[in-house]
């Protein structure tokens, strides 16, 4: 479903014989309304929401239907299996069909530790109603002494976020119910209980790679996932979460040598599954444990074949864990990259420095600020180190480096 | 966090000593088998590196019916006629087989001394789904093993230990006897816990933890150090009484509004006027800039 949606004018039935004009407002009546979903503001696809609000505007608004987002995991996996769940999370909530694939814990683990979603929170995020309240609790008033005259202006808000609301809001300290979890339909891959024949070494493709790939293509037929089946019945998304991809559980040695057998295993299943999704009704979530593959060379051409990707870089266990300038966040995010959908140029995100953060409830994507610098020394330093490293080297009598910032 | 995690393996746990070169980790290994037996827990052992006896020197028990050692050290590799256990057999099917036909029903530890060895004569792929199955397995409560880090690739070393639940890295001290293990903890619901400590391996096999790194504590008291009061020796009064405090609440400032009028301000009733201004194209003239008309 990668294809743009055409958009045909719709012909008005009642027309009138008189004052009116035979221009027609362009309408997307041909478009396929399926729930939690929405089409491009700039190019028309299909997008659902992969469940993260601030992921979603990262993303030029959400996933394309039809493509895969390659999220490489953070050294511990904590943050990296959150982006797979609120995944899912969404596709239950929207009624999706769902199908998830593991090798190292059961799919079911994944699926009972769904974040529970927040239904009633309209309210909440409505950052413009604020100001009418006429009746405020006057506690709210002595907030603001001085500057009382701003207090009911609406706050800053640094969490990126699009204007409409798309996508659901998690609360990840609590699971989902599983009234809910239940009612939506879910195909199960674990790999263990798919048993393998050992495949000769210098196969391109791995056994556990290809049963993965067999078992989804049969879904997507079977279910009718494709675009090209018959309109029979009512269209649905097929969300596809594959864990831990190109890990050891996987039978894959890519992350444990320096020189891999199966060097072209995975990205020869990332070609079927790329072909198999562009013609389906169906979006893909792939993780892979990035930080364990030497070859960085091969993990460019897993970039490059998954239409987004993006990176989580884990503050826990590295120095930066104790950087001031990193104490709001817990990682960073790197957009690795972008889709190239039907078109040249791709829309970029206006920011490259990106943090997330897990609040007690919620995993938000923001902007890395640099907190202003306020003192009075900071720029006087560096000139000062400048002169003095000057002055030591002519001292020396060698000055070639340090010379330049001398004056004379 | 070392004694919590010698006190009590959680079930279901892979616990990785990862030792190199300069610091052998076989004594802490030893301390685990230890303190497993102490706990009345059935533990066996895959000894691949050194003998029977030489694994037993030490161990308060060394004759202890719950205690199974597997002797792959002498025939590694199934050479003679009757191996006690060969590399070849460490798969889940030949272990859970192994250890049901030992023991009755008991929490069961299994460690393997070690991994290194394994890992040198089969696939790693395989070693981590059997690490896994067992984990899975029911058979098995933990699994300790021994890592030597230096001898495999960067890789090989990273995907065995992204299984683990614990990494304990131990390096050796500044002081003689002394060690430093990094430990990295990972619990059931995805939380991470790093820590790390000095300590000291006794002849009877107990761990006596010593103080922390010292450089953790250093920093710590440097940046209290820097935050001394500068309001501690002045020569003027800077602190309110409560006198003084009521007396100064008293006052009423100039341009400081009561409540009521505030919020008449804020919240404009309905009788009062309001400018409401959609600027359009034409209207985007500069305030700053009043030559903005002029061509210049």
């Amino acid at each position: 479903m990668a294809a743009p949606v055409n958009s045909v004018g719709k012909p008005s039935p009642e027309r009138l014989p008189l004052n009116t004009t035979s221009f027609q407002k362009k309408t997307r009546s041909k478009l396929i309304s399926i729930p939690g979903t929405r089409p491009s503001v700039q190019n028309g696809q299909l997008l659902v929401s992969t469940g993260v609000t601030s992921l979603d505007y990262l993303l030029g608004g959400g996933l394309a239907v039809g493509t895969v987002l390659l999220v490489e995991e953070d050294r511990y996996d904590s943050y990296s299996r959150m982006i797979l769940k609120y995944f899912l999370s969404e596709g239950v909530v929207c009624r999706h069909e769902l199908f998830v694939a593991t090798a190292q814990d059961d799919p079911d683990d994944i699926l009972q530790e769904l974040p529970a979603p927040i239904l009633d929170d309209v309210a909440i995020h409505k950052p413009l109603e604020q100001p009418l309240l006429s009746c405020e609790p006057s506690n709210s008033l002595d907030a603001m002494k001085i500057a009382w005259r701003y207090q009911n202006l609406p706050k800053v808000q640094s969490a990126l976020a699009s204007s409409s609301r798309f996508g659901h809001y998690y609360d990840v300290s609590k699971t989902m119910e599983p009234e809910i979890r239940q009612a939506a339909k879910c195909h199960r891959f674990y790999l263990p209980e798919h048993p393998t024949l050992s495949s000769p070494t210098h196969s391109p493709v791995l056994e556990s790679y290809s049963a993965l790939l067999k078992s989804l293509q049969d879904i997507i037929h079977k279910e009718g996932f494709d675009v090209a089946a018959p309109m029979s019945r009512p269209r649905n998304i097929l969300r596809i979460g594959l864990h831990s991809l190109g890990s050891a559980l996987w039978g894959d040695d890519l992350t444990c040598h320096d020189n891999p057998a199966h060097r072209h295993a995975l990205t020869t299943f990332l070609y079927g599954l790329r072909a198999l999704l562009r013609s389906s009704l169906a979006v893909a979530v792939v993780t892979v444990s990035s930080h364990l593959i030497q070859d960085r060379a091969l993990m460019g051409s897993i970039t490059r074949l998954c239409d987004n990707a993006i990176a989580l870089e884990s503050f826990k266990g590295s120095e930066r864990e104790t950087n001031p300038l990193y104490k709001d966040y817990h990682g960073l995010l790197h957009v690795r990259q972008v889709p190239h959908l039907n078109c040249l140029a791709s829309q970029l995100p206006d920011h490259k420095d990106l943090a997330f953060k897990l609040k007690r409830k919620q995993f938000t994507i923001e902007r890395l600020h640099l907190p202003p610098d306020l003192s009075e020394t900071v720029s006087r330093v560096s000139r000062g180190e400048q002169a003095g490293a000057a002055a030591v080297a002519s001292a020396c009598g060698s000055g070639t480096s340090g010379n330049k910032h001398l004056d004379f | 966090m070392l004694p919590e995690l010698l006190q009590s393996t959680d079930a279901g746990g892979l616990l990785i000593i990862r030792d190199f070169a300069s610091f052998s980790g076989r004594h802490l290994l030893k301390s685990f088998i230890n303190a497993s037996l102490n706990r009345n827990e059935a533990v066996h052992v895959l000894g691949f590196e050194i003998s029977k006896e030489e694994l037993k020197h030490g161990l308060k028990e060394p004759n202890n019916q719950r205690l199974h050692i597997h002797d792959a050290f002498s025939d590694p590799l199934g050479w003679t006629d009757h191996p006690a256990f060969t590399v070849q057999q460490f798969s889940f099917e030949e272990l859970t087989h192994l250890i049901t036909q030992t023991s009755q029903h008991k929490p069961v530890n299994l460690v393997i001394d070690s991994l290194s060895w394994i890992l040198r004569h089969v696939s790693p792929t395989v070693v981590c789904k059997t690490l896994q199955q067992l984990k899975k397995g029911g058979a098995v409560r933990s699994i300790i093993g021994l890592l030597h880090a230096d001898m495999h690739q960067n890789g090989t070393v990273g995907s065995v230990c992204h299984l683990a639940t614990s990494v304990i890295t131990v390096t050796p001290g500044t002081k003689r006897d002394e060690a430093v293990a990094k430990i990295t903890k990972r619990s059931k619901s995805g939380k991470v816990m790093q820590d790390e400590e000095m300590f000291i391996i006794n002849e009877d096999l107990t761990v006596t933890i010593q103080n922390k790194p010292n450089h953790a504590g250093s920093k710590r008291t440097d940046s209290e150090e820097q935050e001394s009061d500068p309001t501690a020796n002045l020569t003027f009064n800077l602190r309110l009484s409560d006198t003084e405090r009521e007396a100064k609440e008293k006052l009423a400032l100039p341009f400081v509004f009561s409540k009521e009028k505030k919020t008449a301000l804020l919240h404009s009733g309905p009788g009062s006027g309001r400018i409401l201004y959609e600027p359009d194209a034409n209207d985007n003239y500069d305030q700053e800039d009043p030559d903005d008309d002029l061509d210049v």
